[in-house]
């Protein structure tokens, strides 16, 4: 099997209904790449992947398989197999003729497909369930099951729909290093779509951040996370202090900004002219007690204890500021309501310009 | 039981397993018990006691219109002019037995004193008995070895009523010796059923013959059986021909209505927005808002001869003369399909309607074509729905009555119904009736048990079905209910 890159040249999609689910967007996935599309909910990254198996077409733009135009082509005759969120299995059928349904409707007599049913139950590991019910298999076999029906028709593309949100935290965690394995062995392009960031960060090549049918950012999970570009991305993936202020000044690649609990220098990757109105990223565990290059001091409020982490959480002015260190087994003792000095390095902050940002889990639960 | 106990509590399902028991004992057990008993007993009315009983009567109401005859004769007749024409007064006679017919023959049989008076007429010991199987009548006299009394209308009317009087005692007498021995006696036939298989002759002309015997329907019957030829006679099994042909035109109607109904379910059930299936579900149940029989009858209107068709045709000038529709099997087809539809659609649709849409689209991206998506989805899905709707629409047109006797208004060959009807009601034998009505069940019921046989497989899926898609949900973060689980398969 070998993968195809997928382009999305100029596409964007509107609904009948009026409602613009994808803004205009162009996108390039590499062959045999494992890659992502993060976001919340209703972002739209569901309908860019309904788009690119054929389940919907674009209103605007093209997509493009291999070098192939698309057009019109329906999802049955389109090099992509898309893996459904509740799995889809049929349920009426054994596994291996659920496995081997792509095959039937190739036309591929019966003896074969028993045959190439058993070589991808082996390969996901299911060798002596292919005469059992989907319904008689376990949540993790089941989502094994799907892969191997959605492999059997060798699709150079396989499209996954949040395959993973039904199944329990630790078989979640094992189920993803065994898509990334199956990816490697394969070679198949994977488009991964998920709301979970862990998700996309430990499995993909390359994940695309969405907001509001908009991708906000695409590059490598590191770069995601480390060199965030909007508000939005460095928001919505990992943890992140802000700080809302006004570009003091600028100064190479770093500025100045002035915000309500003083002035703070940190990296200025959009070059972003002093005056304008900005936002400063700061990840908890780039936060350190004690002086440095940006400094505050906060009243500690609360500490938990995580394991590998301490978290502890600061106030100041009603601002929360959340310090995450390594526990290193004698660190910080301090207690509720003691006031500490806070400081980062400049490099460890980004200056990024003021617009929306992802929701917190306050004002998701209060929804 | 104990699961139902703590789950609904112990008065609520007892008061249901008493209903459900109730019910079926109402109206099943019973009415089939009393349907098989007649079914299996000969008709009252062909016992010889009952000929003996209506013997007694007859004499009877022989000696109470002698009665009234003898208390004011001498004016009437004289009157009359020995012509026993009923006068004024004598119009009063008559009444007082209501069967009594007065004729003006009578008077003429050689000095008569009395006009004639049927009762006394058929007061005789000499009544022929209704024998089974076409024998020659035999007569009461002769077959219980009776004295030959008749009453004589040239005797002296005492005498007459002597006469009466004797025939009553013998009748009555005889009445209740037959039926202590008829009630000894076996009381169980299969008669009944008998005339269900029974050949009538078809009196046919020769060429009358040759055209008969080309139709093809007619060599397939001959091939089952239901008719055959002795002696150059035609004979038919009617009762059988009738019940066959209705059983096909019933099954035939269920097959079209699924056809028909399948791609509607579909259609509303999967195929189009909720928010604009519900329209189409609209426009399917409100012409179900009718009663059945204005909706039979607006069809009346529609293939009359002066009807909507008709009119239609003859207006632009396709046709000369109306078509018969009325004559055709095909229009009670038609209507009988149109009455039941949605017998078929319901539960397809309800079935339907339960499928992941997900599975469809799964199928399609796996390169399914749309025939494969039914055949291997859709259809093993709603098989169960299709079951049901199959026997329902199937019993419903096997059973109909109204339709084919208001559409056809008896101008066509009936349908097994109005047999049934018609034995019960028309040639007042409800002995008949019941046999053909309970063999008509059984043949039904073993029609419908062979379907769900032939089904067996997939209804079993089913359940399965229901079992595996409440544990997919079960399985979705914060949806799950554990009670739905232990359930399983």
């Amino acid at each position: 099997m070998r993968g195809k890159d997928v382009v999305l040249d100029n596409v964007s999609i509107t609904y009948p209904n009026g409602f613009t689910a994808v803004q205009t967007t162009d996108l390039r996935i590499e062959a045999g790449e494992f890659f992502s599309i993060l976001g919340p909910s209703g972002c739209g990254k569901t309908t860019i992947l309904r788009a690119v198996s054929g389940f919907i077409a674009p209103s605007t733009g093209r997509i493009v398989i291999g070098g192939e135009d698309m057009g019109t082509k329906g999802p049955n005759v389109r090099p992509t197999a898309l893996i459904f969120q509740n799995l889809a299995l049929f349920p009426l059928m054994p596994v291996w003729e659920n496995v081997a349904f792509g095959l039937e409707a190739r036309g591929v007599s019966k003896r074969e497909r028993r045959a190439k049913a058993q070589e991808l139950l082996d390969l996901v590991a299911l060798s002596d369930q292919g005469d059992k019910l989907p319904g008689e298999l376990s949540g993790g076999q089941r989502q094994r099951v799907a892969i191997a029906r959605a492999l059997a028709v060798e699709p150079a593309v396989l499209l996954l729909d949040e395959p993973l949100s039904a199944l329990d935290l630790k078989l979640r965690q094992h189920m993803r290093a065994e898509l990334r394995d199956i990816q490697r062995r394969t070679g198949v392009t994977f488009i991964y779509i998920t709301h979970d960031q862990g998700e996309a960060l430990t499995m993909s090549d390359r994940i695309a951040v969405m907001n509001e049918g908009v991708i906000e950012q695409f590059g490598t999970g590191d770069a995601i996370y480390s060199a965030p570009r909007t508000a939005f991305a460095a928001s919505f993936v990992g943890e992140a202090n802000r700080f809302d202020g006004r570009i003091e000044r600028a100064e190479g690649d770093q500025a100045i900004i002035a915000t309500s609990l003083g002035q703070f220098r940190a990296r200025n990757p959009g070059e972003l002219i002093p005056g304008s109105e900005a936002m400063l990223f700061v990840r908890p565990e780039a936060m350190a007690l004690g002086a440095g290059e940006n400094n505050l001091a906060a009243r500690l409020v609360r500490r938990d204890l995580e394991g590998a982490f301490v978290n502890l959480f600061f106030e100041i002015q009603g601002h929360e500021i959340a310090v995450h260190l390594t526990n290193t087994g004698h660190a910080v003792d301090a207690g509720p309501g003691q006031v500490a000095s806070l400081s980062f390095a400049a490099n460890h902050g980004v200056i990024l310009p003021a617009g929306p940002l992802a929701r917190t889990g306050r004002e998701m639960a209060a929804q | 039981m104990k699961g139902l106990f703590a789950g609904y509590g112990r008065g609520l399902t007892l008061a249901f397993f008493a209903a459900v028991a109730l019910w079926s004992l109402m109206l099943i057990i019973l009415p089939q018990l009393t349907m098989l008993e007649r079914a299996l007993t000969p008709p009252k009315r062909a016992m010889d006691s009952s000929i003996a009983m209506i013997l007694a009567r007859d004499a009877d109401t022989c000696i109470s219109v002698l009665e009234t005859f003898m208390e004011a004769p001498a004016d009437a007749a004289p009157a009359n002019g020995g012509m026993a024409v009923p006068s004024a007064s004598g119009m009063a006679v008559p009444s007082a037995s209501g069967m009594a017919v007065p004729s003006a023959s009578g008077g003429a049989a050689g000095g008569a004193t009395r006009p004639y008076i049927l009762q006394c007429d058929r007061a005789t010991t000499h009544v022929g008995l209704t024998l089974n199987s076409g024998e020659e009548p035999a007569h009461l006299d002769t077959t219980y070895d009776l004295p030959l009394i008749a009453v004589s209308d040239s005797d002296p009317i005492p005498e007459q009523i002597a006469t009466a009087e004797e025939i009553i005692e013998i009748a009555l007498k005889l009445a209740e010796q037959l039926k202590a021995a008829e009630a000894a006696a076996n009381p169980w036939t299969l008669d009944n059923f008998g005339w269900l298989v029974a050949a009538g002759e078809i009196p046919l002309s020769d060429s009358q013959q040759v055209i008969e015997d080309a139709k093809i329907s007619k060599n397939l019957m001959g091939l089952v059986g239901l008719r055959f030829e002795q002696d150059g006679q035609v004979f038919e099994r009617i009762g059988l021909i009738i019940l066959t042909r209705t059983i096909l035109f019933a099954a035939a109607a269920t097959g079209l209505a699924l056809l028909l109904c399948y791609p509607i379910a579909y259609k509303v059930a999967l195929a189009t927005p909720a928010n604009r299936a519900i329209w189409l579900f609209l426009g399917l149940v409100i012409p179900y808002a009718i009663v059945e029989l204005m909706r039979i009858y607006a069809w009346t209107a529609i293939i009359d001869n002066q009807g909507l068709i008709n009119g239609f045709l003859q207006w632009i000038g396709a046709i000369d003369d109306p078509i018969q529709f009325k004559r055709s099997p095909m229009t009670v087809f038609v209507v009988i399909v149109y009455t039941y539809v949605l017998f078929m659609v319901f539960p397809i649709f309800n079935v339907m309607s339960t499928l992941d849409r997900n599975q469809i689209e799964a199928a399609r991206d796996l390169g399914g074509s749309p025939w494969r998506v039914h055949a291997r989805i859709i259809i093993p899905h709603a098989k169960p729905g299709i079951a049901v709707g199959t026997i329902a629409t199937f019993m419903l047109a096997a059973g109909a009555f109204s339709v084919p006797r208001i559409i056809s208004r008896r101008l066509q060959a009936e349908w097994f119904a109005q047999t049934i009807y018609n034995k019960f009601f028309e040639s007042e034998n409800s002995n008949i009736g019941a046999a053909y009505s309970f063999a008509y069940t059984l043949i039904c019921f073993a029609l419908v048990a062979l379907f769900m046989w032939l089904m067996r497989t997939r209804l079993k899926d089913f359940a399965r079905v229901q079992c595996t898609r409440i544990v997919f949900s079960a399985s979705r973060p914060g949806r799950s209910s554990p009670s739905c689980l232990r359930r399983s398969c």
